[in-house]
């Protein structure tokens, strides 16, 4: 599904890289790619993208672009692009994605959604809505 | 008109001869100018004011990272640090240990500052500041027990290592890309569990009771300290072979 090489490649210049030692408390807002090897607490956002390394916790709500989770991670993942799950994630909470792709042994214990079904179930409900008061 | 500035460890006779061959260098080259040598000087700040009132368009810091420092220390926030801006340039001799400053500029040693001072290439850079202490390329702490706030978070650093934030970068081996020109500055940590952490930011206060931070090699100061920088203050005179973009 996919290899470690692949899916570090676009974060080979990762503009913020939180290593193994360091523990992150407060709302993290990074610039660019993003990747986590530590512990965090509070929440993580960029417009750009994330990767959750094997040997991060993290405690938070997640939103990015693309995510990739190969740690643990509590607290829900809004992937506004494409969503990974590695064999080694633990999620526990909510997901949201627009792609998903989930290795086998991952855990994932909370309600999956994809965003671009729930727009388009926003839209018809819209749609349903004008054609209602219309015909009224 | 060349102002040379002379630190005070180069009174010691070990340099004598440095020196004397760094003069004939200056001479043939035409780059000849005044000589103030700082070990016979209790107001650094005045003595160096007043050579840029007097017109001084290049200042030569001959010696190390600290008369790099001391000599920015003496025009910032002063009166005249809006003419230095406008009509002085900075330039740098190396001589002696701790001359990473001149090394991000793309200088090893006398000659190559010779050459790199006749070719006048220039560049304006960020300064940092730190509590009342500035610097151009970085500071540095143990990363044990520190930690860093910046903005709406906080980073403890659970692991030894070496903690630096850095301004102009005289280390290639790390793989940060500091850029002196941005207005950010960029944190580097590199534990001994061989964990590396980077990110950048424009605000940090640092705290670590049991240990000092290194302002660019040379000054210790305690904490708890607040990082900032200041964008595109200091006219340097750099070598092609700087170490940023």
């Amino acid at each position: 599904m996919f290899n470690k090489a692949s899916r570090l490649e676009k974060f080979k210049d990762a503009e913020t890289v939180i290593g193994a030692s360091i523990k992150v408390k407060g709302n993290f807002q990074g610039q660019g790619n993003i990747i986590i090897e530590g512990t965090l607490e509070g929440s993580l956002k960029t417009d750009s993208n994330i990767f959750v390394g094997d040997q991060a916790k993290i405690t938070a709500n997640i939103e990015a672009s693309d995510v990739i989770v190969t740690g643990e991670v509590r607290g829900n993942i809004k992937a506004k692009n494409y969503l990974a799950i590695g064999d080694t994630a633990k999620i526990f909470g909510d997901v949201q994605y627009g792609e998903i792709s989930v290795e086998r042994g991952a855990i994932i214990n909370g309600q999956l959604s994809n965003s671009n079904e729930d727009i388009k179930r926003t839209e018809k409900i819209k749609t349903e809505d004008k054609t209602n008061i219309s015909s009224k | 008109m060349y102002v040379y500035v002379y630190d005070d460890f180069l009174n010691r006779g070990k340099y004598q001869k440095i020196i004397n061959r760094l003069e004939i260098r200056l001479t043939d080259l035409g780059l000849n100018g005044k000589i103030i040598r700082l070990a016979g000087i209790k107001n650094i700040r005045g003595a160096i004011q007043n050579e840029i009132k007097l017109g001084a368009k290049t200042i030569i810091a001959v010696g190390n990272n600290q008369t790099v420092n001391k000599i920015i220390g003496a025009i910032i926030d002063t009166e005249i640090y809006g003419d230095f801006q406008k009509k002085t340039l900075l330039g740098v001799v190396p001589i002696g240990d701790d001359n990473s400053i001149a090394v991000s500029l793309g200088i090893k040693n006398i000659e190559e500052a010779c050459q790199v001072l006749l070719a006048r290439r220039l560049e304006k850079i960020d300064l940092g500041i730190i509590n009342q202490h500035y610097f151009l390329n970085q500071i540095s702490i143990q990363s044990l027990g520190t930690i860093l706030e910046i903005d709406d978070y906080s980073l403890e650093i659970g692991a030894r290592g070496e903690l630096r934030i850095i301004n102009l970068l005289s280390d290639p081996t790390t793989k940060v890309q500091s850029n002196p020109h941005d207005g950010y500055l960029d944190v580097y940590i590199k534990t001994k569990r061989n964990s590396e952490t980077h990110l950048r930011a424009k605000k940090i206060k640092i705290t670590n009771p049991d240990n000092k931070i290194i302002i660019d090699g040379v000054v210790e100061i305690e904490t708890p300290a607040e990082v900032t920088v200041k964008r595109d203050q200091v006219n340097l005179i750099v070598g092609k072979d700087r170490i940023f973009e």
